[in-house]
């Protein structure tokens, strides 16, 4: 594993370059470019707000800060993580063209394209912190620690997930479709648009929440409302849990991703 | 003689033979990983028990049939295949031109090819800055005008040429060529001719795939047969030669 992420990280220069390359190609095109990074986030936060905020008026249950700011704080992360797990289940088969001609450590695409989305999140995140302002976030020490970790967090989860994800999409094509459905069932399996403490009361058996709770996404997003809703810090163990989550995941997906790699490239 | 730069030793692969291009998730549930349709199958080997080494500074021609393995072999010295059976060792870096397409994705211009493709071959921005222009010079007057059109509009000649300019601004010490001057004008080869012999002069090893005769003993003073899968001569080139137009003759 060493010897992957140092050739990895001796090619950082191409890695640059492809994320360059891909945040070029799917802006050029558009006449808003860089905006629809935004756009997408913020209409579905709108979604999300109406629905549950207006239509079901979950707002009371939040300190101070009102719900909008909840949403977007975490849906800005799902936009990453669930762009980053399409995107890279395609990462090999549609740069297949590279792979097979130039030697680079393979592992360079799938990292590339969590990377770029990365990107995106962070030109997301000034309007993050405008809403946060906006919407009287709580700016404390959480802050600062709880959006680093929990961006640190979700590079070790991605990785992982975009390692195992992408070479097993060369074998399998169906992975992209199971992605789609995965997509649409991950979102409310982690407390993006509702408060956590919401499944921790409610009246369903202890062990559904405790596997509810082994998904990493949910320490992740805990602690990215916790950077503005200090009562969501998530506790120790969860965290820990969540953590152990993406190492396993990170750990899984590249050594599924070295098995399949003699194959993979007969494959492309 | 100096250590080989390139090595292979019992060198194999094996593809599947009538894999169905992609397994589907269905028959892995149905059927089990046991009952794999392709399991028992020995499938086949485009490429076994290969034994050669290449010193630095040859320059090596490898001849065979289409579908013989060549550009298996090629791509197994890039490393952009692993083999399953045996060793290949590679001392130094390579600068390949493996496919008419260079590695181009359509849809980028040539500008931005270029600088991709230079840069996963290795070339740092700086050196990059500094040869850029040599590089589109040396693809010619047709490629410096459509540098900012997408690369689906270049003809196949242009890509070679572009391919071949990057590969050969690259001082990486082993070239390998897989047919590519098939494809260029009569200017073209010209300029190619010269390129490969200064790098050869300047000690670099080549590896060309070909099945021009002139280009093969303009260059290569050693020849690889390949057939069926199997280095079968390992000789002179002319020995090689011979082998390919002879048909294998047992030595």
């Amino acid at each position: 594993m060493t010897t992957s992420v140092a050739g990895v990280w001796s090619h950082r220069t191409v890695l640059r370059v492809l994320v360059q390359r891909d945040l070029a190609v799917k802006y050029q095109q558009s006449v808003l470019g860089y905006l629809w990074s935004l756009i997408e986030p913020l209409s579905m936060g709108l979604i999300y707000w109406f629905i549950f905020g207006v239509v079901y008026n979950t707002r009371g249950s939040f300190d101070g800060a009102s719900y909008p700011l909840f949403i977007l704080s975490g849906i800005f992360v799902w936009q990453w993580f669930s762009s980053a797990l399409s995107e890279s289940t395609s990462a090999l088969t549609a740069q297949a063209r590279l792979i097979t001609t130039i030697k680079v450590p393979r592992e360079i695409f799938p990292i590339g394209r969590v990377t770029g989305r990365f990107a995106e999140y962070l030109a997301g995140l000034p309007v993050l912190v405008a809403a946060a302002i906006l919407f009287h976030g709580h700016v404390t020490w959480r802050t600062a620690v709880g959006l680093p970790l929990a961006v640190l967090m979700q590079f070790v989860l991605l990785i992982g997930v975009s390692l195992l994800l992408s070479s097993l999409n060369v074998m399998l094509r169906d992975v992209e479709r199971f992605i789609r459905l995965a997509q649409r069932i991950l979102i409310y399996a982690a407390p993006i648009i509702y408060p956590l403490q919401k499944v921790q009361d409610a009246d369903i058996p202890h062990w559904v929440k405790v596997v509810y709770q082994m998904n990493p996404l949910v320490g992740i997003v805990q602690l990215q409302h916790a950077a503005w809703f200090p009562t969501e810090w998530p506790s120790t163990k969860l965290l820990l849990t969540s953590a152990a989550g993406c190492l396993i995941i990170l750990f899984a997906g590249w050594w599924t991703f070295h098995r399949l790699e003699p194959s993979v490239l007969k494959e492309l | 003689m100096s250590d080989p730069i390139i090595s292979a030793r019992g060198l194999g692969v094996r593809f599947v033979k009538g894999r169905r291009r992609n397994l589907q998730v269905r028959e892995m549930l149905f059927h089990g990983m046991r009952r794999n349709p392709n399991a028992g199958d020995d499938g086949f080997w485009p490429l076994r028990n290969v034994d050669f080494d290449i010193t630095p500074g040859e320059a090596v021609g490898v001849i065979g049939k289409n579908g013989t393995g060549k550009s298996t072999l090629l791509k197994l010295i890039a490393g952009v295949l692993i083999p399953d059976e045996g060793t290949i060792t590679v001392r130094g870096r390579v600068a390949p031109l493996l496919e008419l397409s260079a590695g181009f994705s359509n849809d980028l211009t040539g500008k931005e090819n270029l600088n991709l493709v230079a840069t996963l071959h290795g070339l740092s921005k700086q050196q990059l800055a500094a040869k850029f222009d040599e590089i589109v010079d040396f693809a010619g007057d047709q490629v410096a005008k459509s540098l900012d059109l997408p690369v689906r509009h270049y003809s196949s000649g242009m890509r070679v040429r572009l391919g071949f300019s990057i590969i050969s601004q690259l001082h990486h010490p082993i070239l390998l060529v897989d047919e590519v001057m098939a494809v260029g004008d009569a200017e073209f080869r010209a300029k190619c001719y010269d390129t490969m012999q200064r790098l050869l002069a300047e000690g670099r090893t080549l590896v060309l795939v070909s099945h021009n005769e002139g280009d093969l003993t303009r260059f290569c003073t050693r020849g690889l047969f390949i057939n069926e899968g199997r280095l079968t001569v390992d000789g002179t080139v002319h020995e090689a030669l011979a082998a390919y137009k002879g048909g294998y003759v047992p030595a």
